[in-house]
């Protein structure tokens, strides 16, 4: 695979389970680095990761992984790791064994197994607690134990359906920094979460699924671009507020104003055309001092909440 | 071994396999339905101790079979072929045939084994060795032991001259343990309701189709498994009279190649249906 070609690529995929549809002709590139997944529950995430980790055919359509067919090719697997989302493991085990089980089936012998095995759960930390047994381990251990066998192999590409579910907070901050590395090394991740902030502080790169589709792709700003035909709130604070509302007013763009506090808050259709007016006049001082410009719409649960209403 | 070189690597089928034995086997050992299976191998043993402590309780004429008293030999031969062929090891074959990926599946640890760079067939193949292993050594000591407590009973000298048969009665049961291993490995592969079309099939269709002469019974294991049975039954009894139903019995010679042709060829349908069949977990 070359550099820059897409991670994953589906084209006009729909995977219906009987009657019912899981996935609704989807089609998207996947580029590499890291790239979130995100939407509701029930929304197709499950079914994507599925499709995209060939445990399912699509029912209509292709999915191709690293430039490969994915369903009915093991030999992929070696480039992939996956974390799937399923609270399920060989309780038995001690995590140290389950993971170098797992690698040996990667074609390594056992020494080699176990030894890529205790690095693995170094990187998740749980080190500590790689010869207990997996059923001992916290909700937050049984997450690190499944990311530590999906990343044991050093895949090109590692999938992580909701890999947060469970963790403690700061077992949170440590996988969020763990994937974020992964990709600032130059390895791709898709990763899933129905948690918007969870996503953001891993990547702005993200895909929106509801209901089978994928409603939108792309970085937070792009997404924001598909979704001009709403309005767009940003809120200004600044020295003389109602002078600054005439001035908005004069432009076609601005939908509504309403006043806060020491600030005004504008609902405008053409963002871009409003920060480009709003830098002029801070620049020029007319209106007096801007303080403060926050746009709710650049958190991602805006763009979310927009998207899938 | 570098990341690039492992990114290419790939266990040939046959290594493939012997890895998922290693993993399978320690977790079929102590599962909960190899507790079950040390109860139905620990039956046998019970009864035998029970026709040992009665004929010690009354020695002359305390066991009768139509009025027979049959030989420790013959008794034993009742056993292996009521008890293990007939009950024990369609069972087993049943329980852990059928649930050989389904028990993945339903624990929902089928992504880990699906996800890695192996033929999925291999996984089953892996299982199925497992459980061949499994069966094997908690079946055959409970025949040995049983042969130990029954044989002697028409005489010490009958364990020497019968020890022929015992080591037939073990390679039987292995074959036995095999063929329908096999042919419910397939059921589970390829059906939704496994255990209920294994037992219809192990428990109906099979002594059903025994009853009746011609060639249905061709289609089933027993049929075969029945040609390799080494014991002479003692004459006029019930059992006897009931044998005497499948006096059509194949040469041992022809009972092997049919038993090695369906373990063989209902594995390889079954790892053909485990590679093409789409495994939806439910959430």
């Amino acid at each position: 695979m070359t550099e820059g070609t897409p991670v994953i690529q589906a084209n006009h995929v729909s995977k219906w389970y009987g009657q019912v549809s899981g996935l609704n002709d989807v089609t998207l590139t996947i580029p590499p680095g890291v790239t979130g997944l995100l939407g509701p529950n029930g929304a197709g995430k499950s079914t994507f990761m599925k499709l995209i980790t060939g445990q399912l055919r699509p029912s209509q359509g292709d999915v191709r992984v690293l430039g490969e067919p994915i369903w009915h090719n093991p030999a992929l697997y070696a480039r992939i790791g996956f974390c799937p989302e399923q609270d399920a493991f060989y309780e038995r085990m001690t995590g140290a064994d389950w993971v170098a089980a797992l690698m040996r089936l990667n074609g390594v012998g056992d020494a080699e197994a176990e030894q890529r095995a205790r690095r693995a759960l170094e990187v998740v930390e749980l080190s500590d607690a790689a010869n207990k047994k997996i059923g001992a381990y916290s909700k937050g251990m049984r997450q690190r134990v499944k990311m530590a066998q999906a990343l044991v192999h050093e895949p090109e590409l590692l999938i992580l359906d909701e890999p947060l579910t469970g963790m403690d907070p700061i077992a949170r901050r440590k996988a969020i920094r763990l994937i974020r590395d992964w990709g600032r090394a130059g390895k791709s991740v898709v990763v899933s979460s129905h948690i918007l902030h969870e996503i953001e502080s891993m990547t702005s790169n993200i895909l929106l699924i509801n209901q089978g589709r994928i409603v939108a792709e792309g970085n937070v700003h792009q997404i924001r671009d598909l979704i001009d035909e709403h309005p767009h709130t940003v809120h200004v604070k600044a020295e003389q507020p109602r002078a600054l509302a005439r001035e908005f007013l004069s432009a076609d763009d601005v939908l509504s104003l309403t006043f806060e506090e020491g600030a005004v808050v504008v609902q405008t259709a053409k963002p871009d055309a409003f920060y480009a007016r709003l830098t002029h006049m801070a620049a020029t001082g007319n209106c007096g001092a801007v303080f403060e410009v926050t746009s709710p719409d650049d958190n991602l649960q805006a763009v979310f909440e927009y998207l899938v209403k | 071994m570098t990341d690039a070189t492992l990114r290419r690597q790939r266990l040939s089928f046959a290594s493939a396999t012997m890895r998922i034995f290693d993993l399978s086997l320690p977790q079929m050992l102590w599962s909960r339905r190899s507790v079950f299976l040390a109860l139905v191998t620990g039956g046998p043993v019970v009864l035998a101790l029970l026709i040992r402590a009665i004929v010690a309780a009354r020695p002359a004429g305390a066991l009768q079979v139509n009025g027979a008293a049959p030989s420790g030999a013959a008794l034993y031969g009742m056993i292996v072929w009521l008890l293990y062929i007939r009950f024990i090891v369609p069972v087993l074959g049943v329980f852990y045939g059928t649930a050989l990926i389904a028990d993945e599946v339903d624990d929902k640890t089928i992504t880990y084994l699906f996800t890695r760079p192996i033929p999925r067939g291999s996984v089953l193949a892996g299982k199925y060795l497992a459980y061949l292993v499994c069966t094997i050594l908690l079946v055959l000591p409970s025949v040995v032991i049983d042969y130990f407590i029954v044989v002697p009973l028409g005489g010490r000298a009958g364990i020497g001259e019968n020890f022929p048969a015992l080591i037939k009665d073990l390679g039987m049961l292995a074959v036995g343990l095999a063929a329908y291993g096999a042919v419910f490995a397939l059921v589970g592969a390829r059906l939704r309701r496994p255990l209920v079309v294994g037992l219809v099939f192990a428990f109906g269709w099979e002594p059903g189709v025994m009853l009746f002469p011609g060639y249905v019974k061709r289609l089933t294991v027993a049929y075969y498994l029945q040609g390799l049975v080494p014991h002479a039954m003692p004459d006029e009894s019930a059992v006897s009279a009931i044998l005497q139903f499948f006096s059509e019995t194949p040469t041992i010679v022809a009972s092997l190649t049919a038993l090695a042709l369906i373990t063989a060829g209902a594995l390889w349908f079954a790892a053909r249906a485990v590679e093409r069949r789409e495994y939806v977990l439910d959430q």
